[in-house]
């Protein structure tokens, strides 16, 4: 079983790989009847999902060796790889919410692999309820439009949002955005995300890397519905800042590494959707599947982080004004390159603006790292600066412009959402919170951290408080 | 009432004996976690332990059958261990009825201090964590009760919490006051309680107490006493009674939840012990036997010094059949209590066992003017400026989303290879370490007493020439040495693995869980000194001018023997070091191939291949089984054990008794190393009979929590001891069997009851057998003579009292039956 299942998917990541050249070179369109339409999006998004899970199903053969769960580890994965698969295609509504759903049924019962494990199988049901949410949310957004438009398929009904009346429309998108919100684990339906660490580190990889994605493939994938109000844009801008900025606060302050990975996925799926509801979907994709080779790295090397640390010494000051002014200016050029490669405006302000902006600070973040660094000399300092950023924002432009080209003809590529008082707010918000912690503001604040430990608990069902309740089947 | 606190410090440390001590994951050792119960028979301690932990003390139902159809339980023993517990019936319903005893219930039922483990489970994860976290709790530098005293108030989990604002400044304080109420005579009752309930956390706390040097408790201490004034606190604010209320009572408990079954297993587990040790002493005794009369042997080319390890067993066997060597066993941080400063960090580490003290450093520091030093220093810089890059942009609260977009890329490319072709990071680091210069090249070790280098907070460095000589007449000693080869070899050990937490307990148990290089590399090169051999002579050993001794490593992963930097050879001694690192592959290949078949998934036709792979793949949750299989410390000469396959499941000390008239050095051995055998021994037994209240389940659910301890899955409590992948060959199958230790002395019985009578600690052990002592007395013809608890001995030539006529009634039918 583990032997086919892991041929049979590393079989489909090629043919899944050999299509998106072929949609690349020529343009590959096809469907089959109302059922099925495949894409650009659907082909990035399957030879992405059948990567990831070769990946886990190559590392748990050895990694799972010995467990009595195998049959039904690989059984469940395989399963949960043909589901999303069909997912990404799926151009049926009733099928797309049959996908969706039985995909959060799996993913529960992965959660729940352990059978023998109390806090396991709670996890398991907390995971159950809230895709039962999820998948009713969207069971409900995919009757109306159905209802409205009176199609069966997403293409036609995308063609057709104007027969939807505004009310319908707002409380279509409201729907959407709710069970894209869930299945991203988004505040504040992230519980399920911070429960789930019962689940073998390989489901955890799978988990964070393909199966969270899901809410950006819905968002995506009905891009001109919850597009069709501005004001839901900036709702869909609003909630992805929210979790972005909060749960890496949460980040910072987790001791056990799977929580913390976890928390990093929440803070990074709210980006995701912050992205989307900038109107750059593309950009939502591009992070997405990004995000997910980081993520499973993190995860199936989660047993790596035990080093021998001494107790930090009083923190560091801060970058005097010259090191600024330098890492500042490296952060400018560097944004000014990446709106440069994937043609964001700068002169016209709209939402690229604040994509361009996160570039910014992730430039000037490296600069004043890199340029503190005593042990390198002034020289090597001065070289690696651009060494470092300079290809990685070109590998991300190239990543962010080829799925762009990818997905040209997709009604998603809509236009960029226009500069607002809430992404003027966003902006100034993740420019506080940069300086925030870079000058240790946060630091020493009791209450501040206790609210945010409390926060990002998992459900105390969960925990394994008596150790004789742990049972490893 | 002003409350006596003294005697409430006394109380606390009362509470406390019954907790195990935790050691974190950089330093691993394995210890008994019902240490503190050792002052009592080991029956009676289990089921203490019981009580107190929800733990099974006896081999589990499903372990017990499948040693009897592997048939490592000898039906003889196990008939005349039944009478002597007066069970009767058939085998194969005492198995039945013990595998119906431990039938699962339902899911346990919510208990009433949930809220409150959880909550302070909670604050020593984020208290006690160890650089995990970018954001630490506020405070930290008060210690425990006064950090939490500050957020406490502030902790919506806690209905109550404005009550916690007006606690007492001084933990002893506010711990009396979380007492008041209830008599000093409960006081002990209600402490054990609230440090049994999360028995890992306190087990952790229990060894930072003691840690003296070390820096994370120095920075942020906590203590027993500061933990539980938190705990009592927080309960009073729950609205709980702190009193021990009855659901950790018998009823409460999980299956097998009777006494019962410790009784009914009893049988079981010694018939399994006497079949392991009744074929060891009769093995032995042949080997003996025959090994008596053989003449003495030439001058070896070679003696190679290995850790007393079990593992070192395999490669000694396979590298002896290759030629003329001789090889010794000695506790592998080779007597010398040493802390190591290696070149480029500032980190010191203990590199001796937890129960001695460090008194000497060692620093490696360059040689002077060494261009090999600056680069690599330089390279070493890049490297680690590039983790600070990156670890730093993964935690900035605004970066972290740019540099995700930026990285995914590699992290993507760094996920297929590591995966489909793990090979690759081997050859990629090999060619690395062969390009920039290593430590051990261009460093010299301060051998040397130097004072302008000692620090006010650390240790002398260096050690002065007597220091130097005792260290080295002190092993030779001990080993019971009479010649030397004109190369002698020291050998540590370290294992290489990748993605493992557990890294450290596979690593050099005598080196307090690091490699033993170092250790190795210092007694060399002490050795080497011609005022330390001058010294050694006028201490009566005498070491040939032609004799050089060498510093290599064991890697108990790939069982690769790797030399240090060597000094200068002559041409005999380089021969002889060529040939040997030859034979050193060849014992390579064949103690890889011994090994193989043991591991899951290996690759039998090209074993030493996949031992290396399994030292790089990040998947591999079994890269090789540590100490699994120990069973039993032998004590004597390398004649009595070298005809025999002990199948690394011996702990090896050389000993001569002829060179140790007075019986100093068996005394030290048997009250240093044997009983590091025994902390060993224990840990691995409880974490295979429970693996999940004593060991730390299975890895694939492992959560690393603080960079020191593990949790399962979402948290709870710290475990403690070893993951089940260590143990166990697949979920259900032990590959470790859980016997006793069982030591094997050769020597004069009368020297043995002299050391025995002289250490009650020691005897103490045999008495409430946490393990068996058996000598082979060389001067009654290597007769065995075992130890009976009591104090009796029990001679091999006495008839057995419990045979009688119905031994023989497990047929082999019956036999056949059960399989």
């Amino acid at each position: 079983m583990a032997a086919l299942s892991t041929r049979l998917v590393w079989m489909l990541f090629a043919v899944s790989l050999g299509a998106l050249g072929v949609h690349a070179t020529v343009g590959l369109n096809t469907a089959w009847g109302d059922l099925l339409r495949i894409d650009g999006l659907t082909l990035i998004m399957a030879t992405v999902v059948t990567f990831v899970s070769g990946i886990v199903h190559s590392y748990a053969r050895r990694y799972m060796d010995g467990s009595l769960h195998q049959l039904r580890f690989y059984g469940r994965l395989l399963a949960l790889t043909l589901v999303v698969l069909l997912l990404t295609a799926a151009n049926h509504l009733a099928l797309f919410a049959a996908c969706w759903a039985l995909m959060g049924w799996l993913l529960a019962d992965l959660i729940g692999l352990i059978r023998g494990w109390p806090q396991a199988q709670a996890a398991a049901r907390r995971a159950r309820w809230s895709f039962l949410g999820g998948s009713a949310l969207l069971a409900a957004a995919l009757g109306l439009i159905a209802g409205y438009t009176e199609t069966a398929t997403i293409s036609e009904a995308l063609l057709h949002t104007d027969m939807l009346p505004t009310s319908v429309l707002a409380g279509v998108s409201v729907l959407l955005v709710g069970a894209a919100m869930i299945q991203s684990a988004l505040i504040p339906f992230h519980g399920w995300l911070l429960s789930s660490m019962t689940a073998p580190t390989p489901v955890s990889a799978f988990m964070h890397a393909g199966l969270v994605n899901a809410g950006g493939l819905l968002l995506a994938r009905f891009a001109p519905v919850v597009a069709g109000l501005p004001v839901v844009m900036l709702a869909i801008v609003a909630v992805g800042a929210l979790s972005a900025l909060l749960a890496q606060a949460w980040m910072l302050i987790q001791a056990d590494v799977k929580r913390q990975l976890g928390c990093s996925t929440v803070a990074q799926m709210g980006f995701m959707v912050l992205q989307c509801g900038l109107g750059f979907f593309a950009a939502a994709i591009a992070h997405l599947i990004l995000h997910g080779f980081y993520k499973a790295y993190l995860f199936l090397a989660s047993g790596s982080v035990v080093t021998a640390k001494q107790p930090p010494k009083t923190s560091s000051s801060a970058a005097g004004g010259g090191t600024l002014a330098i890492a500042l200016f490296t952060g400018l050029v560097g944004g000014g390159l990446f709106a440069w490669l994937t043609g964001k405006s700068v002169a016209v302000p709209d939402g690229g603006l604040l994509l361009t902006l996160v570039v910014v600070l992730a430039v000037l973040h490296a600069g004043t790292t890199v340029l503190r660094t005593t042990a390198l000399g002034p020289l090597a300092r001065a070289v690696a600066l651009p060494l470092v950023v300079l290809p990685a924002i070109a590998l991300y432009a190239g990543v962010y412009n080829g799925i762009a080209a990818l997905t040209v003809d997709l009604p998603m590529a809509v236009v960029p959402a226009e500069a607002s008082i809430v992404h003027g707010i966003v902006g100034m918000l993740f420019v506080l919170a940069y300086v925030a912690t870079e000058r240790g503001w946060h630091r020493e604040r009791p209450r501040l951290y206790t609210a945010l430990l409390n926060m990002s608990q998992p459900a105390s069902a969960t925990l394994t408080n008596r150790r004789s309740d742990y049972h490893a089947h | 009432m002003p409350t006596d606190l003294s005697a409430l410090r006394a109380r606390v440390e009362n509470a406390a004996n019954v907790l195990g001590r935790c050691w974190p994951l950089q330093s691993y050792i394995a210890a008994n976690p019902l240490a503190g119960f050792e002052d009592r028979p080991f029956n009676e301690a289990v089921r203490h332990a019981r009580a107190l932990f929800d733990g099974c003390g006896y081999p589990r139902a499903n372990q017990l059958r499948y040693a009897w159809n592997a048939g490592a339980i000898d039906p003889d023993h196990l008939q005349e261990r039944l009478r002597a517990h007066e069970q009767t019936g058939p085998l194969e319903t005492l198995l039945a009825e013990l595998e119906g005893a431990e039938i699962r219930s339902e899911s346990p039922a919510p208990r009433a201090d949930d809220p409150l483990n959880r909550i302070m489970a909670k604050w020593l994860a984020v208290f006690l964590d160890q650089g995990q976290a970018a954001w630490s709790m506020p405070h930290r530098e008060k210690g425990f009760y006064a950090a939490w005293r500050e957020v406490a108030p502030y902790d919506t989990q806690i209905p109550n919490r404005a009550s916690l604002r007006t606690l007492p400044e001084r933990a002893v304080d506010a711990l009396a006051a979380g007492l008041d109420g209830h008599p000093e005579s409960q006081w002990e009752a209600i402490l054990q309680h609230h440090l049994t309930a999360l028995p890992g956390w306190a087990a952790f706390i229990k060894w930072r107490v003691q840690a003296r040097h070390d820096a994370w408790q120095a920075a942020h201490p906590i203590t027993l006493i500061g933990y539980l004034a938190a705990r009592l606190h927080t309960a009073r604010a729950l609205g709980l009674s702190v009193t021990p209320n009855n659901e950790r009572s018998a009823a409460n408990r999980r299956p097998p939840n009777d006494d019962e079954y410790a009784e009914r297993a009893a049988p079981w587990l010694e018939a399994w012990e006497a079949t392991y040790r009744e074929q060891l002493l009769s093995d032995l005794e042949i080997a003996a036997s025959t090994t008596a009369q053989a003449s003495a042997s030439p001058r070896p080319n070679a003696q190679l010094v290995f850790c007393i390890d079990v593992r070192s067993e395999v490669i000694r066997r396979h590298l002896e059949e290759t030629g003329p060597y001789e090889t010794f066993g000695y506790a592998g941080f080779f007597g010398l209590p040493m802390q190591y400063e290696a070149h480029g960090t500032d980190a010191r580490v203990e590199l001796c066992p937890p129960i001695v003290d460090p008194k000497h450093r060692i620093r490696e520091t360059p040689t002077a003017d060494s261009g090999d030093a600056a680069t690599h220093d330089r390279w070493q810089a890049w490297a680690q400026a590039g983790r600070s890059l990156v670890k730093s942009l993964k935690q900035n609260i605004a970066a972290a989303f740019g540099f995700v977009e930026a990285s995914g890329g590699l992290f993507g490319a760094a996920l297929a290879a590591r995966t489909l072709v793990p090979n690759w990071l081997r050859t990629g680091r090999e060619a690395w370490t062969a390009r920039i210069p290593q430590p051990d090249d261009f460093c010299d070790l301060t051998l040397d007493r130097t004072p302008e280098a000692d620090t006010p907070d650390g240790l002398p460095v260096g050690l002065a020439v007597q220091e130097k000589a005792a260290y080295a007449e002190a092993a030779f000693r001990l080993m019971g040495w009479d010649r030397f080869a004109p190369v002698v070899v020291f050998t540590g050990h370290g294992s290489e693995t990748a993605n493992n937490p557990y890294q450290s307990s596979l690593d050099c148990g005598a080196c307090a869980g690091h490699p033993g290089g170092p250790n190795a590399r210092v007694l060399a090169a002490i050795c080497n000194e011609s005022e330390v051999r001058a010294a050694l002579r006028e201490r009566g050993i005498d070491i040939p001018d032609d004799t050089v001794f060498l510093a290599a490593q064991h890697n108990t992963t790939t069982d690769a023997v790797q030399f240090f930097a060597t000094p200068a050879l002559t041409d005999t001694q380089a021969q002889i070091v060529a040939q040997l690192e030859r034979d050193l592959n060849t014992a390579q290949d064949h103690a890889t191939a011994e090994r193989a078949p043991t591991l899951r998934g290996a690759d039998l036709k090209r074993s030493t291949a996949d031992t290396e792979r399994r030292a790089v793949d990040w998947a591999e949750a079994r890269p090789e089984w540590g100490l699994s299989g120990n069973a039993a410390f032998i004590i004597g000469r390398r004649a009595l054990t070298s005809q025999c396959n002990l199948e690394g499941r011996a702990f090896l000390h050389a000993y001569d008794w002829q060179a140790d008239a007075n019986g100093t050095a068996l005394a030290q051995i048997m009250t240093g190393p044997l009983v590091v055998g025994e902390w060993i021994n224990t840990q691995y037994y409880f974490s295979t009979v429970d693996n999940a209240v004593y060991g730390s389940g299975s890895k694939i659910t492992q959560n690393v929590v603080g960079n020191f301890g593990v949790w399962q899955g979402n948290g709870g409590d710290l475990m403690t001891g070893l993951p089940l992948q260590s143990l166990q060959s697949d979920d259900t199958t032990p590959y470790h069997h859980p016997l006793r230790l069982m030591a094997v002395v050769q020597a004069p019985v009368d020297r043995v009851k002299r050391i025995l009578n002289r250490n009650a600690q020691l005897r103490m052990l045999f008495d409430h057998e946490w393990m068996a002592l058996a000598v082979m007395d060389p001067e009654q013809n290597n007769a065995v003579c075992r130890y009976q608890p009591g104090g009796t001995w029990q001679d091999e030539s006495e008839p057995s009292a419990s045979t009688t006529e119905d031994a023989a009634s497990v047929s082999e039918p019956e036999r056949a039956m059960s399989v």
